[in-house]
């Protein structure tokens, strides 16, 4: 049998594909109908996930590089010298930059190299600050950072609410079952200011102004607990209901069209439907996702309205990339250990030390990209898996450290920065688990051998951690997932045994009482339901004469994961490139009544300019915008340095946070 | 005619197995899903499985094929080019009339025009093909409407069509009869063909009402393709729920558009490649200069149905385009498979 089983490593719905294999090289890709998740489909990504495992752009050899010339090295020369360079510096002048691509092996030993043996708790994770919202949101709520249902639930599901988020491009096939579940009769109301695809296909698109996410979802609440929508029974055993009923006495509906441009009687309308039927929300998470505040409001409207915990019902963040929930759930955070533990927590610190037989780092460290735009620098030392173009962001700073050490599989910029340089597996070549945006860990089995001297990163890890004086055991990947077992309670009743019997994995949490798993959460035990704060008065984006128009950055609509491995495939290469022809300095979206007044005209160059910053970029004029509204779908060149930088702390807050800028005529 | 007992189809497939790689219906050990592979155990050929999800198109046209290595000697200022003799004898067992006219849709489009396609045909000249009735059609399927099925008439080395205990045999080349007579087959009885209409009939009368009973269903979009009289507004329905993934034309027997890159190895001469490619990608169309003739998702989707649908196409391919499998409507994200369209088109006029 040419085909083999697996999951697509791309964005975080976890589709089963067949991977073909001949000659020892994979040669070809197509869906696996039987697959719970992606039951036969799989998007423009997907279909040519072959093209990138049968790349010839690999890191090949280890490679050290001093004094400015790079040499090869063999494996334990480069793990002496890494090892022993590591070990020169305090912890807190390391960080470590996780993969969310990566298996929840590779990272899980991450994770105990860097609490363990190098003992620093800064620990990153690309495209945390997408996700890390949604995810706390989640976690104070119910006990768990994740999605509440399963994408099994949409079609069982008769309203979909969807924030934001164009699902279409990030997640294809979430997108594809909620077109399904809205061709089936389920409405779908699509909340984004802009017209994505996703609003193209949604039954009912509410257009609020740029920036006024959060206001939809208060006014929202607002009726529902006026109309006396909320659920009775599951108010009376919530707690923080009182503090969510004040935040909400405070806001005067009559404001809200003025705020958000969506008339009372629109939202009345779409909240009695909400409440009166069984209703799924969906948000991005990971690439780009909602700010803390859009996050909470979200929860708790859908808490009160009793649809958390039941079928059909849930609060579910879809994550951008392919293990970025495992990734987490590892423990790739500066402030929670594995299994989704938030610092400080000495108890669960003494059973890491316990587990570990080590003395670990549990204290919350900082957000690596928060120590590398620093302005006093206090990072020396950087260990990298397997990141791409983000790199442009803090080159400047990773330039100015005194030791970066890069893992990965494929070629990369990144690796130009490096001190050492460690080749590991594609995931077509090595035994590991990913979890996907409803829970579900799947076991991805090794189709190919590994290419030239690429190893899996958690052996890297082991071997790093063995040259330091720790022996962690682990033999196969088998080994390090027992160990995950063990300490992450979520995943303790998962073996790679149990996971290879079951074709599509199972959804966590995998315990002793459910240990087949969990479709959908709280469905039993729903008495650990609370309402998180939220803010009575969502922040107002802060426009005026000198800068009138709401410009919004998505990150996410152009988004190919990693362009750098996009750019080593044949057909995605050819597809971003086209568009990247049509606008090569880059685009911002603007309605044809602004352009009229300034007298702009499509695809004439214009000046974006706001309090931090300026760029040139073609106009494209197209009422996919509302009037008042800009929007740059990707970022270029100087567009990079001249604006995204200075707006990044911006933009990770959130895909609604509104930038002010002015637009002027080049 | 000829009859093989279907206790002796192992001999038949351990016959082919001395001269070619062979090809068949298989369930996926893990998954279950059914798939037309390669046979690594003859055993594992299931001839009774569900319509493969992929097609046997794979076998002649591969998703990802090298077809030629050259490398330059600068000093030499000389190109050595090789072609890749990677193409090895196959036997395809099975194969269900509609993937069988997908092939020779294949062959009218590589082979059959002006420019023969050197690669393809040393995949063909090399193909032993058994064909396979199909007794019992599939939910999505709809040959009936296309002239492809279930009963293969034509293409084929063996066709054969199950019977009670035994195998109807029909032979449709010479490589198929001297197989025939290697095997020593019996002839078949008189009555072996009503038998097989018989079948053939009771299989036509499974299909679904509205595929069996309205000849008219395809047939008519067929004539408003090629007239131009389909709305704007009905394919702008249809584009806006394309998500651009390429699916239909990956799992489509008939689809032959192809991509060629050159690998460029770390050392070694470079590797041309030929990969799969769908005409509802932007960038299939895009010419130097940045002109694109078919820039809205909706003007690159009807490209591809009047591909399949058109008359002027269908003049090349000496029949419609469109085979009648359903896979397209399996796998696609946005639920335009072809039947949907056909549906949408003849709406505009049926007004249901």
């Amino acid at each position: 049998m040419s085909n083999h089983t697996g999951v697509c490593n791309y964005c975080g719905t976890g589709c089963g594909h067949l991977l073909k294999v001949e000659g020892g090289a994979v040669r070809g890709v197509y869906p696996s109908p039987e697959h719970p998740v992606g039951k036969g489909r799989l998007c423009v990504r997907g279909w040519h996930i072959h093209e990138l495992l049968a790349s010839e752009d690999r890191i090949a050899k280890p490679l050290l590089r001093e004094g400015g010339t790079a040499r090869e090295a063999g494996w334990d020369e480069a793990l002496t010298a890494v090892a022993a360079r590591l070990a020169g510096y305090p912890g807190d002048q390391i960080a470590f930059w996780a993969s969310p691509r990566a298996s929840n092996e590779d990272t899980y030993a991450l994770v105990r190299l860097a609490r363990s043996v190098f003992h620093t708790p800064h620990i990153g994770l690309l495209s945390d600050a997408g996700h890390h919202a949604s995810s706390r949101v989640l976690l104070d709520g119910t006990g768990w950072p994740a999605m509440t249902a399963s994408l099994a639930d949409i079609r069982q599901a008769d309203f979909i609410l969807i924030v934001g988020a164009d699902l279409t491009k990030q997640n294809p096939i979430v997108a594809s079952e909620i077109h399904f579940a809205a061709r089936a009769g389920a409405e779908v109301v699509a909340l984004s200011g802009r017209t994505t695809q996703m609003a193209r296909l949604a039954t009912t698109h509410l257009r609020p102004k740029p920036g006024s996410l959060a206001t939809v979802l208060l006014a929202m609440a607002r009726i529902l607990i006026d109309e006396r929508l909320q659920d009775a029974d599951v108010l009376s055993r919530r707690g923080g209901f009182d503090a969510f009923r004040a935040a909400l006495a405070g806001f005067d509906l009559a404001t809200v069209e003025s705020r958000t441009g969506l008339s009372p009687e629109a939202l009345r309308a779409v909240t009695r439907r909400l409440a009166a039927r069984r209703a799924l929300a969906f948000t991005a998470a990971g690439v780009a996702g909602p700010d803390r505040d859009t996050a909470a409001l979200l929860f708790d409207l859908f808490l009160a309205a009793g649809k958390v915990g039941r079928e059909g019902c849930g609060v579910n963040p879809v994550t951008g990339i392919s293990n970025l929930r495992g990734a987490s759930d590892m423990g790739a955070a500066p402030d929670m250990l594995p299994g989704f533990r938030p610092l400080p927590d000495t108890a669960a610190a003494a059973g890491f030390e316990a587990a570990w037989k080590s003395r670990i780092n549990a204290r919350p460290g900082r957000r690596v990209d928060d120590l590398l735009r620093d302005p006093a620098l206090p990072l020396k030392a950087l260990v990298v898996v397997d990141h791409d173009d983000e790199i442009n962001l803090e080159a400047d700073a990773v330039r100015k450290l005194d030791y970066v050490v890069y893992l990965g599989a494929y070629a990369n910029p990144f690796a130009d920065l490096a001190r050492a340089v460690l080749p590991t597996t594609s995931y077509a070549e090595a035994d590991g688990t990913y979890t996907n945006a409803e829970r579900r860990i799947q076991l991805n089995r090794r189709k190919v051998e590994p290419r030239l001297e690429a190893r899996p990163a958690w052996r890297v890890f082991a071997d790093l951690a063995a040259k330091r004086g720790q022996d962690w055991a682990y033999r196969t990947a088998s080994d390090v997932f027992a160990d995950i077992a063990r300490t992450v309670p979520a995943y303790s009743a998962a073996t790679y045994e149990k996971l290879d019997r079951t074709f599509g994995g199972l959804q966590w949490p995998c315990d002793a009482a459910r240990p087949q798993g969990t479709p959908r959460l709280l469905a039993a035990d729903g008495g650990r339901l609370s309402f998180v704060p939220i803010p009575a008065d969502p922040a107002r984006p802060a426009l005026g004469d000198e800068f009138p128009v709401a410009l919004l950055a998505g990150t996410s609509t152009y988004y190919w994961h990693q362009n750098n491995i996009m750019r080593k495939t044949f057909i995605p290469r050819r597809e971003y490139n086209a568009l990247l022809l049509l606008y090569p300095q880059g685009l911002v979206e603007i309605h044809p009544s602004d352009a009229a007044r300034l007298g702009l005209r499509d695809k004439r160059p214009v000046r974006v300019v706001s309090a931090k910053g300026a760029m040139t970029v073609a106009a494209r004029v197209t009422d996919d915008v509302l009037p008042g509204m800009a929007y740059a779908p990707y970022f270029i060149g100087p567009m990079i340095p001249g604006f995204l930088k200075p707006h990044a702390a911006d933009i990770e807050r959130g895909e609604d946070t509104v930038i002010p800028v002015r637009i002027e005529k080049v | 005619m000829h009859i093989l007992p279907r206790s002796g189809l192992p001999r038949l497939v351990d016959a082919l197995r001395e001269r070619y790689e062979l090809y068949g219906p298989v369930l996926h050990a893990v998954s279950g899903d059914p798939l037309f592979e390669k046979l690594d155990d003859p055993a594992a050929l299931r001839l009774d499985a569900p319509i493969p999800y992929n097609t046997p198109k794979a076998a002649v046209f591969p998703h990802f094929e090298e077809i030629l290595r050259y490398a330059y000697d600068r000093p030499a200022q000389a190109v050595e080019i090789v072609r890749a003799d990677l193409v090895r004898a196959k036997a395809l067992i099975g194969v269900r009339a509609c993937d069988l006219t997908g092939l020779a849709c294949l062959d009218r489009f590589f082979l059959g025009q002006e420019f023969v396609d050197e690669v393809y045909r040393d995949h063909r000249r090399r193909t032993f093909i058994v064909a396979n009735t199909c007794l019992g059609p599939f939910p999505q399927c709809f040959c009936v409407c296309t002239d492809s099925g279930p009963y293969a008439v034509e293409g084929y080395d063996l066709n054969l069509t199950g019977l009670d205990d035994d195998y109807l045999v029909e032979t449709g080349s010479e490589k198929g009869a001297e197989l025939v007579a290697r095997l020593g087959l019996a002839p078949a009885g008189t009555d072996a063909a009503r038998r097989r209409d018989a079948a053939v009939s009771a299989s036509v009368g499974q299909f679904d009402p509205a595929a069996r009973d309205n000849k008219a269903w395809i047939s008519r979009a067929v004539n408003r393709l090629t007239t131009g009289f389909v709305k704007n507004e009905t394919w702008e329905f249809i584009g806006s729920q394309c998500f651009e993934c390429g699916a239909c034309s990956y799992v489509c027997p008939t689809c032959s558009c192809f991509n060629i890159e050159d690998v460029l190895p770390a050392a070694g001469p470079t590797r041309r490649t030929r990969t799969w490619d769908s005409c509802s990608f932007e960038g299939y169309s895009r010419m130097a200069g940045e002109h694109n003739p078919r820039r809205p998702i909706e003007d690159r989707r009807n490209k591809r149905f009047f591909c399949k649908l058109s008359y002027s196409q269908s003049k090349k391919y000496l029949r419609p385009g469109c085979v009648g499998c359903g896979r397209c409507a399996r796998v696609c994200p946005g639920d335009i498979g072809l039947p949907n369209v056909v549906t949408y088109i003849r709406r505009e006029t049926t007004g249901r």
